[in-house]
């Protein structure tokens, strides 16, 4: 059974406590305390250590009544690709598809080569800085914790250093049977969890319900995206074009390209060999 | 043009100079295994001594790139987790049994030569069948297109735009980069006789190289930006455009054309093979790097090339 996450827009609040409790449950470290400027935002983006992410889109529209400012909430998330670029690009088969259907890191197998950061078309994946014994524990959000557990959370944050570090659909969770902690987490069911046919008829209702009532709402994800990478098993409901979320909007699967480049190389080496035989053995 | 807040879409590579070098080098390997192919079993004395330079340099290189390749990883102790598995749909997987391959091949023919020299038992040439010649040159060429296809491969726009182009200028950047060591090994060696020959393919593929490049800039699109203008644009052009082609060919062509004095036509090798090296180098170094910059791009990376 595929199980995956439905995020709808139109829901979030902006609260984060699913950044929070995605951070809690797999213990991951701060990314520091960075103030962006970029209205309530100051994660930036999904990284190695972040997996869940809340854009803060702030629209103003000018009409009779004046200026008006709308909002737009979402949190971001990897797609769990159905053909995942990651996955196909990781040489060492560290990067697997489980038994849900999810796109799952295993972290003891990961060597770090990188290769899977740029083979993602949604940006999400990203290597997690490795962590040496003498960093300074603040730096990691490590600071208030007592010193057994600072010790134990060191290790662990030393662990996962210098490898590739994503979104596992909480795969832990769901082996007992427990919901992930964003969908856990979120107080107004914008995240929603669950087998992934009956999330995108859930989908596909609300989007038509909201459309009837004159809101701009579009799916993302739940058909086909296109480029090769076929539906996604984390999907969005969006009230703005896909851009103004950060997300692509004619996503590629980087292996479509392959099999020209291997053409191209081996019809440049061809015509070199040719050349040089000519050059070398051509009074043989 | 809508963002979100001008943020980058894509992770950019975390890849530095040791994976730039391995690119290069790797390169250099492909040409090599041509060049061996090409001096095979020939009677003249100057071609035999080429034969032997091109086999023991690419065994020293198929022996040093290996490390700088482990450098590159966030956990080196692993690479080997990458000889698990053969996944064709991972140009990085098959370029490690490529590289892998590669090293057999071109240990087997640095094989031969030594038993020939003497400095290794002579029975140990039955290792190092006749085959593992042309099999060194088809695993070679390999080597120096796989790395174009890796890098275009990826959701990096302006690699992803280069999905004929980069694979192509790769195989002819490392033919020509080979030469030019071959080059210049030979006339430290003193090994004259050769370099007409190395000089004119260092030139084939030179020529090839600067279509490729310019044909790309002329079709990429936006997305090669990066890779042309500013600080990045303008080293590639003087270092690899000017300096790494433009000017060694010229200097392979008077070399061809002119009889000059000894002393100053090995001067002339010397520079325009050092030159074509450096101009390789830079090439695969600006690669990396615009790649960088285009995955800060979020409005290329929005519609990503097909």
């Amino acid at each position: 059974m595929a199980t995956g996450f439905f995020t709808d827009a139109t829901l979030c609040i902006g609260c984060k406590a699913c950044e929070v409790a995605c951070k809690q449950w797999n213990e991951l470290p701060s990314d520091g305390y960075e103030f962006t400027g970029n209205s309530y935002d100051n994660t930036s983006q999904l990284s190695g250590t972040t997996w869940r992410h809340v854009d803060f889109i702030e629209r103003e529209s000018v009409d009779e009544s004046g200026v008006t400012a709308s909002w737009s909430m979402l949190s971001d998330v990897c797609k769990h690709c159905t053909n995942a670029g990651c996955l196909e690009a990781c040489p060492t088969g560290a990067i697997v598809r489980n038994e849900f259907g999810s796109v799952f890191v295993q972290p003891d197998v990961c060597n770090g080569c990188g290769y899977c950061v740029v083979s993602c078309p949604f940006g999400v994946i990203d290597l997690i800085e490795a962590v040496g014994h003498g960093d300074d524990a603040a730096k990691y959000g490590l600071a208030t914790l007592h010193d057994d557990r600072l010790n134990e959370r060191k290790t662990a944050v030393q662990a996962t250093g210098g490898v590739a570090g994503k979104c596992t659909l909480c795969f832990d969770r769901q082996r007992v049977g427990m919901v992930p902690a964003c969908a856990k987490a979120c107080p107004t069911e914008s995240i929603q969890f669950g087998e992934i046919e009956e999330l995108r008829e859930r989908a596909k209702a609300r989007v038509e319900t909201l459309q009837q009532r004159g809101v701009e709402a579009q799916l993302y994800g739940a058909d086909d995206v296109g480029g090769g990478i076929g539906p996604l098993n984390a999907f969005f409901l969006l009230t703005d074009s896909p851009e103004a979320y950060n997300l692509p909007v004619e996503p590629v699967l980087p292996s479509t390209r392959q099999a020209m480049g291997y053409a191209a190389a081996a019809a440049a080496a061809l015509t070199l060999a040719t050349i040089g035989w000519a050059i070398f053995r051509g009074d043989a | 043009m809508k963002s979100y807040y001008d943020r980058p879409l894509l992770k950019g590579p975390h890849w530095g100079s040791n994976v730039v070098t391995y690119l290069f080098l790797g390169g250099i390997m492909g040409g090599l295994g041509l060049i061996s192919l090409l001096s095979d079993d020939r009677p003249e004395p100057a071609m035999k001594k080429l034969r032997k330079t091109t086999r023991y340099t690419a065994f020293a290189l198929a022996a040093i790139n290996p490390p700088i390749l482990i450098s590159h990883l966030g956990r080196p102790e692993r690479f080997l987790n990458m000889l698990r598995i053969v996944k064709f749909k991972s140009p990085m997987s098959l370029g490690v049994w490529g590289l892998v391959l590669y090293s057999g091949a071109a240990g087997a023919n640095a094989l031969r030569e030594l038993a020939d020299d003497g400095v290794v038992p002579k029975i140990l040439r039955h290792l190092a069948p006749n085959a593992t010649v042309p099999i060194q040159a088809l695993l070679g060429a390999f080597m120096a297109g796989y790395t174009g296809v890796l890098i275009s491969a990826t959701a990096i726009p302006l690699w992803a735009a280069g999905k004929r182009h980069i694979p192509a200028f790769s195989v002819c950047s490392g033919a020509a980069s080979a030469s030019a060591l071959a080059t210049l090994l030979s006339t430290l060696q003193g090994n004259h006789e050769v370099l007409p020959r190395l000089e004119r393919l260092e030139m084939a593929a030179s020529a090839l190289e600067i279509a490729a490049i310019a044909d790309f800039r002329k079709r990429g699109g936006l997305a090669t930006a990066p890779l042309f203008e500013g600080r990045i644009g303008k080293r590639l052009r003087n270092y690899t455009i000017l300096g790494g082609i433009v000017v060694p060919f010229a200097l392979n062509a008077i070399g061809g054309a002119v009889k000059l004095p000894k002393s100053i036509d090995a001067l002339r090798s010397i520079a325009a093979s050092t030159l074509t090296l450096i101009g390789g180098y830079v090439l695969r170094e600006s690669l990396i790097e615009a790649g960088k910059l285009s995955a800060n791009d979020p409005q290329v990376a929005f519609r990503q090339p097909s």
